[in-house]
């Protein structure tokens, strides 16, 4: 049985490792105050959930280099369903994220039937065509964005005055995320995306329609994305082209392929946390860290080609005797 | 709309189709030779701009001698990225790899690479646009239509790198050895042709094409860091259209592109490129295979 | 009763004729052999059959139905399962996971369901666990199960892709050269195997290049050359037929 968190039976003690974790994670605000600090770990967040719908993509076979174009989208449904509906953030998270699933299920099942290569080459230029669109549209704002985004309505007592309340509200949606897409990878679905990765003639031998299948997960996928773009949105209290174009769709890949590819929501959290955290710690010049990161990436591809989890998998089982079943290769 | 204006537009539209075309065709033999997307090839055209800067501007080479030169630097680049980079990587795969994964480590590795000479290039030169004058200021006349000499050089020049092209892949030893390689490694290696220096050769010669793109489009348009970023998109765009590893489909398609992208811009301004692209993706609709319908997986 | 037939199947690659003119039929619950000499067309044939390659002329139908223009997976659930040449295996996956993915159609709990893994959703994959170590039971593989396929022999990844086309409870199993590449011994064991196969009622087009395991396992022999059939019948017949020797021996084929 395959589990996409860690590949193998989840031993008792990963289990309270992983609760410690999450329990750090959720007193983090507690010990820290600052709100740059929690600014870092609020992108972060952004960042795995977008990283994990590169990992679900790549999961079903397809790269695709367009997780910023529905980010983009989720961030402008949401900002226009607010600022010119007025409907509020509660009302439009949930909207915003269906109608970036409705635009993804229509693009997605032209651009799904196209072969590996023309795929991931379409989706960066889908990527790209928003960017354009949005700078180039006046109603979108053009290049100078739009401002004035209203910060969520109190829930009871929680005000979003503060970026202690966005930390939970981001951690919460990324944990729900995780959870749906872990039931997703662990249930037939998952296993029918990971043959289709893997052999797609094979696949359809068994009677698989890949067609539907990858459509799924490109609609769920993009879905997600739409969602931490609503969340982005109130989160920054503004929105302008920039923030979904650039380097974004090529860090978002980054951050699956250094945390370990076939780990598919583990991978992103270690990817995205250290690409988040690092530079700042390092006080790298802005225009050096392009360099340090394409060194980077090509530092793990040449040689740690399973990322941080998978190479630590490797030293694990290369010590012990293999106590997990049902390993894969990285 | 006058003769003249309609002659300037495809003038115009041939001169960017020509860079399209080149630059495509490079990506065409990369992709059909070693199937790796090369996300760097944009910077390969940047540094093949700035390399014929360097030489004729700044070190006062004859114009050609750095054409030449140029192409001849980027076949140095491509070589040693593939030496360094891409065959390392692909020497990994067996011949149970799936595709998935030899698409995304290669071009992964490709985006690394494309980072590091964008700024590497942005650093090293700043931000600021390099041009230089007219090596071919003169203007042709007929009638009251003007043209640059200049345009007119770079679609000859262009149609003669495309002929070049031609002859190589279909009249010699070494095109037909690159050809049967992508064709099937495994025959290839049976008639004594080594895979490894028919992909070197391949991806290095892509590249120069890329870098020669670069080369004559630097006397006309400005030279700057990020042409390679604002050319990549097109150049795909480019690709999609004409079939992905379809040499006929690149030069139609630059032809298309091009022509569309001058005529767009006069009448709509900027956002006729977003016209395109999404009238082209439209038309991958019906036409998946690109507009010949040819489909390289 | 014939279960397959396929009629003036022709199939055209870059104006060569792969497939020209092909007709024959397989009845229920026999093994019926095809071969002739390589590039005759046998896998091009199978690819007609299973969907992978739409045929240009003719029919193929199966059990009465018409199943020509359907794509791979739609001919697969009609039930009809294969083997390919190349292993085709879900290589970086272990054995196990293997067959266990090959269970497709038989759920019957639906995807919603699986997602949110209710009860009966998990007692359905017990189920169908089992019946996946059945499989590798069956073909030997069971103390296997933990490794990764691209890690077996040669002659075991045969066998586990013989498992996979079985996962799908096929009517009718296409095994495309089950035998190439295989010692005596292993030869031995996949024979019977595939004997065993027929024995639960499943109806096998083979084609083998191992001529006594085809006179041996085969009720009827089609015979194929330059994509043209030039022979049908009982092993006897086939044996007996000139222009199949000829065909042979004109190809310097063993």
């Amino acid at each position: 049985m395959e589990k996409s968190l860690i590949n193998g039976k989840i031993s008792k003690g990963w289990l309270i490792f992983g609760g410690m974790v999450l329990l750090a994670l959720v007193l983090l605000p507690l010990a820290v105050k600052n709100a740059y600090m929690l600014h870092l770990f609020i992108m972060a967040y952004i960042g795995i959930v977008l990283g994990m719908t590169f990992s679900m993509l790549f999961s079903a076979g397809l790269i695709t280099l367009g997780a910023g174009a529905f980010y983009a989208i989720g961030a402008y449904g949401s900002t226009l369903l607010s600022t010119r509906l007025g409907l509020s953030f509660w009302a439009a998270l949930p909207l915003s994220t269906l109608i970036t699933g409705i635009v993804a299920l229509a693009i997605g099942s032209i651009i799904v039937r196209h072969p590996g290569m023309a795929f991931t080459i379409i989706t960066l230029l889908l990527a790209h065509v928003v960017i354009q669109a949005t700078g180039q549209i006046e109603f979108f704002g053009g290049w100078g964005g739009i401002i004035g985004v209203e910060t969520p309505d109190p829930i009871g007592p929680i005000q979003f005055k503060t970026k202690i309340s966005f930390y939970y509200l981001i951690l919460f949606l990324l944990l729900l995320t995780a959870l749906v897409f872990h039931a997703l990878y662990t249930s037939r679905i998952g296993r029918v995306w990971r043959a289709i990765k893997l052999s797609p003639p094979l696949a359809e031998t068994l009677g698989i329609n890949l067609y539907r299948y990858r459509l799924l997960a490109f609609t769920i996928a993009s879905s997600a994305a739409g969602m931490v773009g609503s969340f982005y949105a109130h989160y920054f209290q503004m929105i302008t082209p920039e923030a979904f174009g650039g380097w974004l769709s090529i860090y978002i890949q980054l951050y699956a392929v250094l945390g370990g590819l076939e780990f598919y929501i583990l991978g992103p959290a270690v990817g995205a946390v250290i690409m988040t955290f690092v530079p700042e710690y390092l006080r790298i010049a802005k225009e050096v860290e392009p360099i340090i990161t394409g060194v980077f990436l090509l530092v793990v591809i040449l040689f740690f080609s399973g990322g941080i989890l998978g190479t630590l998998r490797r030293f694990w089982t290369a010590k012990k005797t293999a106590v997990f079943s049902d390993k894969e290769q990285s | 709309m006058t003769t003249a204006l309609f002659i300037q537009l495809v003038v115009n539209g041939l001169v960017k189709g020509s860079t399209f075309i080149l630059i495509v065709l490079g990506m065409d033999i990369i992709l059909r030779g070693t199937k790796i997307l090369n996300f760097a090839h944009g910077q390969f055209y940047m540094l093949g701009a700035y390399t014929l800067f360097m030489l004729c501007r700044l070190w006062h080479v004859n114009f050609l001698l750095s054409l030449i030169l140029s192409g001849l630097a980027l076949v140095l680049v491509g070589a040693l990225s593939y030496l360094s980079v891409f065959g390392v990587i692909q020497r990994r795969f067996t011949p149970t790899t799936p595709f998935t994964y030899r698409l995304l480590m290669s071009a992964m590795a490709s985006v690394g690479l494309m980072l590091i000479l964008q700024q590497g290039t942005l650093i090293a030169f700043g931000t600021t646009e390099r041009g230089m004058p007219s090596i071919f200021p003169q203007i042709i006349t007929f009638g009251d239509v003007r043209l640059s000499l200049e345009k007119l050089l770079i679609i000859l020049f262009s149609m003669f790198i495309c002929f070049a092209l031609y002859l190589l892949m279909y009249k010699t030893k070494l095109g037909l050895a690159m050809r049967t390689v992508s064709f099937d490694p495994e025959i290839a290696s049976l008639q004594g042709v080594n895979s490894f220096w028919m992909f070197m050769i391949c991806f290095a010669l892509g590249s120069a094409l890329a870098g020669i793109a670069g080369g004559i489009i630097a006397p006309v348009f400005a030279v700057t860091p990020t042409m390679g970023t604002h050319i990549i998109f097109t150049a795909f765009l480019v690709l999609l259209v004409g079939g992905i590893g379809s040499y006929k489909g690149a030069i139609l398609g630059g032809v298309l592109v091009g022509l569309a992208l001058s005529f767009g811009f006069h009448f709509f301004g900027g956002i006729s490129e977003l016209f395109v692209f999404v009238l082209v993706i439209v038309i991958l609709i019906f036409k998946p295979g690109g507009i010949l319908g040819e489909v390289l997986d | 009763m014939a279960l397959l037939e396929i009629r003036n199947l022709k199939k055209y690659f870059s104006g060569l004729a792969a497939v020209n003119d092909v007709g024959f039929s397989v009845n229920n619950g026999e093994i019926a052999g095809l071969i002739g000499p390589n590039g005759a067309g046998k896998t091009t044939l199978f690819n007609l059959i299973s969907g992978f390659h739409p045929p240009d002329q003719g029919e193929v139908i199966f059990a009465g139905e018409e199943i020509t223009a359907l794509r791979a997976d739609q001919v697969a659930r009609k039930g009809i399962g294969r083997t390919f040449q190349a292993s085709t295996l879900f290589m970086q996956a272990t054995v196990f996971s293997n067959v266990f993915s090959a269970f497709y159609r038989q759920y019957r709990q639906p995807g919603w369901k699986a997602f949110l893994h209710t009860p009966k959703v998990n007692r359905e994959e017990q189920v169908i666990k089992k019946a996946a170590m059945d499989i590798l039971e069956f073909m030997g593989l069971a103390a296997l199960g933990d490794e990764l396929a691209t890690n077996l022999p040669h002659g075991h990844q045969r066998a586990l892709g013989i498992c996979i086309a079985l996962a799908t409870e096929p009517r009718l199993l296409l095994l495309d050269e089950p035998l190439t590449g295989m010692n005596p011994s292993e030869t031995m064991e996949i024979v019977r195997k595939i004997r065993q196969i027929q024995e639960k009622g499943i109806t096998i087009l083979l084609v083998e290049h191992n001529m006594r395991a085809v006179m041996d396992l085969c009720d009827r022999i089609t015979v194929l050359n330059y994509g043209r059939k030039i022979a049908e019948g009982t092993p006897e017949e086939i044996r007996k037929n000139r222009e199949v020797t000829e065909a042979y021996l004109g190809r310097e084929e063993a």
